[in-house]
């Protein structure tokens, strides 16, 4: 059986990097955030260390969710809806900070995403490859 | 074993994502969505993706019987234009909920005595009183009335109307998107139920309640029992207040063949001898104790639109003969307690050869409730009548679950309530009820504070019973005439409004309109307790007989919530409270010395901001000053201050301020005669104190605390003009620049649930037309409208906030801009145009430039 690894080669940390904005992006659009973990995964499957897989899944979705929150902050309001949200807590004119927090919580979802990832692809390859390997080795 | 890495690094991989999993399901304080809402799709940036909406929409409404169109106006107003009423309705019940669900939704729960499934079990206590009051009791009893009598056109009209409502509503509820869904939603993590029939009512006898509750029985007994001298208390807190302008200056009658029952269809008397001259039942005398504990608890709650002394409206209207157009022109400024959104909320409903009405409405109510149609015109006032009395039920000593009535002991009613809560808490409540009416000390434990273990005090009001107000708002909106208008006020019951009218055939009318219950065996002044059922409100004024005043010898009407009509002209008893009487002064001062009234001349009515009390009473003060003054440099300058004030209160001059702390400090000084009975009475009325400084009343104006020494009038005003300085210099410092009246005098729009504000600004006005009560201006008018009976399409309305109840639109505060704008050259503040067009078409042809009409949406059936 072929590896999981053998069928996402590692294409290194920037392609699998632009991979992950644009799912996230698209992941995203349906409004359920447990997706980032699924963009996330894609960073493990295309990166082999569990570093870069955390990596790329980091900020893969942060950028993603960077990038929405430019292009809500210009056409939706998102540092009005910010500010109003950070003044139920008390603070005031610190909208950034949520903006800040929800795209660290999107990276770290991802960054999660890319370590369950990497996990699983090496485990399920490595339950996978016995078999295959014995039968190399006879 | 080679496995166990592997799986023990998934394992550890796995602890990352549950991890945020948790953080972001969980509530965080008030949070009830959890962290999760703040991701960029899905979460609350949605609402800001909202109110990017297309010019040209179309919605799918099943249920209508032809297509809707609803021409939206650049303030965010919708004109919808409809085949039927049931469609038109229909749309309209979607734009309420599409604009304003969030309130809706907690307008109604707090009415219901449901709001801690929103807020969380803080909030019972809240639950506990609205579902004692049983505002949901009273609505299902009138919507069972309207089921009833389906067979009676008007009321099949109302029926079609709410469920037109109710299914438009039901419509965007079923279709909410994460887009759609209210920001106070996702942050409370709350989902909206379907909304009903009931749902209806429910509101509007929230309405009912904030403009008619009240707890005066229980508080004239306490104020009376601590004075403790009848003289004293009938001086100081008389029912009618001196210098009034009644209402009605010339009562006329309705023919009582043609409408032979008291409004609403209840049972009317048409003599009034006998109702009030017999007291057969003794003021049931409750402990002080008790009273100040049960006014305590009752009086946030028993004002859920607005402290009583600051609730108020003014409406007037001049007839040809005063008109500059030479027709009618109206004008109303309810004034209810802020609130964003707004109360309430503007629309045009059209249906070809049917309705043409414009105005606002109530969220959720099927109808406009101020406002005009192509013939006539109307506006509202509260008459502030005492429509609620106290019964202190006698209980069985050997079973408190019983009270002694026609003889016997009989089985108090009791409901089981059971509040939820958002901590899924169940709180069980049990609410007793007596033939008077529910037991308001259920809600609250004060039977320990007398010989009673359980609840025995129950609140009779009028509005628990079946209204019809929804109904008569229906007649209303349709009416052309004044037989229209006469018709559709034989049906307002609840709450008692001072219904002011003008027509484009010239005619102008006022009616106190409202059930008046005659009281038989007590003057339901205060608590009484009734062993049989000849003592109680037996009957009502018949609407053929209730203030009303048509055509007018003065060419004028007016009504500022003051006394409806003088008693000595009226047969009948009306119970006040009624205002101090200010604002009546005022515009009937401004009327009668205006020839001839423009709709300007209205508009700068409505921001008079001239103070009519510092007008009466500031000139004895100076006068006071020059004779017994003892020469101060420094209140020198300030009386000088004093005497060229022209009694507007402006924002930019400190005049204002010392005008309010002077007022508080002449009543202190004055009436020392009840401050040393206890400092938590009353100082009596202001109107009360003009008449005494008018009359130079010695005996109030010497200080009795002072032994050996009778001081003057002119000494006591002298001495209150020495307190208010001291206090404004304890208070703000000596430099007057801390004293400009803006800088302490401002309006806040707070959100329903707190989560912001609108304004923040100065505001002119005090106990003025203008009305703005208070430091921290909380209340005002809550709608402007002038409306031109001789070219209908040049009527102005506006209101303090906007259409949309989305924060992050511009229609969530554009009106509120245009309402708090004052205009120094013109002396007025700023309207818009009332757009009034018959037909969709006749709208858009007139939209030359462009900018009338925002955005275009089709509903289709």
């Amino acid at each position: 059986m072929r590896k999981i690894d053998d069928i996402f080669p590692n294409i290194g940390f920037i392609p699998a990097l632009i991979i992950v904005v644009v799912l996230a992006i698209a992941l995203e659009l349906s409004g359920a955030w447990i997706t980032m973990l699924i963009a996330g995964v894609f960073g493990g499957l295309f990166t082999r260390r569990t570093s870069r897989a955390f990596l790329a899944g980091f900020l893969g979705v942060g950028l993603a969710w960077g990038v929405l929150f430019l292009y809500l902050s210009l056409t939706a309001q998102a540092m009005a809806i910010a500010n109003m949200f950070i003044g139920l807590l008390g603070l005031h004119g610190i909208g950034w900070l949520v903006i800040a927090i929800s795209t660290l919580i999107g990276a770290l979802l991802g960054g999660f995403g890319g370590l369950l990832g990497r996990s699983l692809v090496e485990l399920i390859d490595e339950v996978s490859n016995k078999p295959s390997s014995q039968t190399t080795q006879a | 074993m080679r496995y166990v890495k592997k799986i023990i690094k998934l394992g550890l991989s796995l602890v990352g994502p549950f991890t945020m999993i948790v953080i972001l399901t969980m509530p965080i304080g008030p949070l009830a969505g959890g962290l999760g809402i703040l991701q960029p799709i899905g979460g609350i940036f949605d609402v800001g993706r909202s109110i990017n909406e297309p010019r040209t929409q179309a919605v799918s409404l099943p249920g209508l019987t032809a297509d809707v169109t609803v021409l939206v106006d650049q303030w965010g107003i919708p004109h919808i234009y409809g085949a039927t009423v049931h469609d038109a309705m229909m749309a309209l019940g979607y734009l309420h909920a599409k604009d304003r669900l969030f309130q809706m939704v907690m307008q109604n729960y707090l009415a219901s005595g449901r709001i801690s499934e929103i807020v969380g079990g803080y909030a019972s206590s809240s639950d506990k009183f609205y579902r004692t009051i049983g505002l949901e009791r009273a609505a299902q009893r009138t919507l069972d009335w309207y089921v009833a009598n389906a067979a009676n056109p008007d009321v099949a009209y109302a029926l079609d109307g709410i469920d037109a409502e109710v299914a438009g509503v039901n419509a965007f509820i079923n279709s909410m998107t994460s887009t759609t869904t209210p920001f106070e939603f996702k942050i409370l993590g709350f989902n909206p139920q379907q909304w009903t029939r009931l749902d209806i009512f429910i509101w509007a006898k929230m309405m009912a309640w904030g403009l008619s509750g009240g707890i005066y029985d229980l508080y004239r007994q306490w104020v009376r029992s601590t004075i403790g001298n009848d003289t004293m208390y009938d001086e100081l807190f008389p029912d009618v207040m001196p210098f009034e302008v009644p209402i009605v200056p010339e009562q006329t009658n309705l023919s009582i063949v043609t409408y032979p029952n008291a409004p609403g269809g209840f049972k009317a008397s048409s003599y009034p001898a006998g109702s009030v001259a017999q007291k057969a039942a003794e003021e049931a005398m409750i402990p002080l104790e008790k009273l100040q504990a049960l006014m305590d608890e009752l009086k946030a709650v028993f004002a859920p639109l607005g402290q009583d002394e600051i609730l108020g409206s003014n409406n007037w209207v001049v007839g040809s003969s005063k008109s500059a157009t030479g027709e009618p022109i109206l004008a109303n400024d309810p004034h209810l307690g802020y609130q964003a959104p707004s109360l309430w909320y503007e629309a045009q409903i059209v249906v070809p050869g049917q309705l043409n009405v414009m105005g606002v409405t109530l969220p959720g109510l099927p109808a406009v409730l101020l406002g005009h149609n192509d013939h006539i015109a109307w506006g509202f006032t509260n008459v502030g009548a005492d429509v609620l009395d106290i019964f202190v039920e006698q209980l069985n000593p050997a079973n408190t679950s019983q009270y002694m009535y026609n003889g016997h002991y009989r089985p108090l009613n009791v409901y089981d309530e059971i509040i939820h809560t958002k901590e899924g808490v169940d709180i069980p409540f049990e609410v007793k009820e007596s033939v008077h009416g529910p037991l308001i000390d259920s809600a609250i434990d004060t039977y320990g504070l007398d010989t009673e273990s359980a609840p025995n005090i129950a609140m009779n009001w009028t509005g628990y019973g079946i209204t019809h107000e929804v109904m008569s708002a229906g007649i209303l909106n349709r009416a052309v005439n004044l037989t229209g208008y006469y018709n559709a006020l034989y049906w307002w019951d609840s709450p008692p409004q001072n219904i002011v009218y003008a027509d484009d055939a010239g005619h102008i009318a006022i009616t106190c309109a409202g059930r008046y219950p005659i009281r038989s065996g007590y003057t339901g002044e205060y608590p009484v307790t009734a062993l049989n059922d000849s003592i109680g409100m037996v009957s009502n004024i018949p609407y053929a007989y209730i203030p009303r005043s048509v055509d007018p010898t003065q060419g004028y009407l007016q009504s500022a919530n003051q006394r409806s009509i003088d008693p000595s002209q009226y047969g009948f008893q009306l119970l006040g409270p009624f205002d101090d009487g200010y604002r009546g002064r005022r515009i009937d001062y401004l009327l009668n010395h205006t020839a001839s009234v423009s709709v300007d001349d209205m508009k700068r009515f409505q921001a008079d901001s001239l103070e009519v009390s510092a007008q009466q009473i500031v000139p004895y003060v100076v006068s006071a000053w020059d004779s017994v003054g003892d020469g101060n440099a420094t209140v020198n300058g300030v009386v000088d201050q004093l005497r060229t004030w022209n009694y507007v209160m402006d924002v930019d001059i400190w005049t204002p301020t010392l005008w309010m702390h002077l007022k508080d400090a002449i009543h202190y000084e004055t009436l020392d005669e009840l401050r040393s009975i206890d400092p938590d009475l009353p100082l009596s009325r202001t109107p009360v104190l003009e008449k005494l400084i008018k009359e130079n009343n010695t005996y109030y104006f010497d200080d009795h605390t002072t032994a050996g020494k009778n001081e003057t009038r002119d000494e006591i005003l002298v001495k209150a003009l020495h307190r208010a300085l001291d206090e404004m210099v304890q208070q703000y410092g000596s430099d007057t620049s801390k004293w400009i009246y803006g800088e302490l005098h401002r309006v806040y729009i707070d959100h329903l649930a707190g989560f912001t504000y609108i304004g923040g600004g100065p505001q002119r006005g005090q106990t003025t037309l203008n009305a703005a009560g208070g430091w921290r201006v909380t209340h005002g008018p809550s709608w402007r409208m002038v409306a031109d009976l001789s070219n209908i399409q040049q009527s102005y309305g506006v209101y303090p906030g906007g259409q949309s109840g989305n924060m992050f639109s511009p229609h969530w505060d554009d009106l509120f801009k245009l309402w708090y704008a004052f205009n120094q050259t013109t002396q007025q503040y700023g309207y818009h145009l009332m757009y009034f067009y018959p037909t969709a078409a006749a709208f858009q042809a007139a939209d030359t430039g462009g900018t009338m009409i925002e955005t275009t949406i089709t509903f289709v059936h």
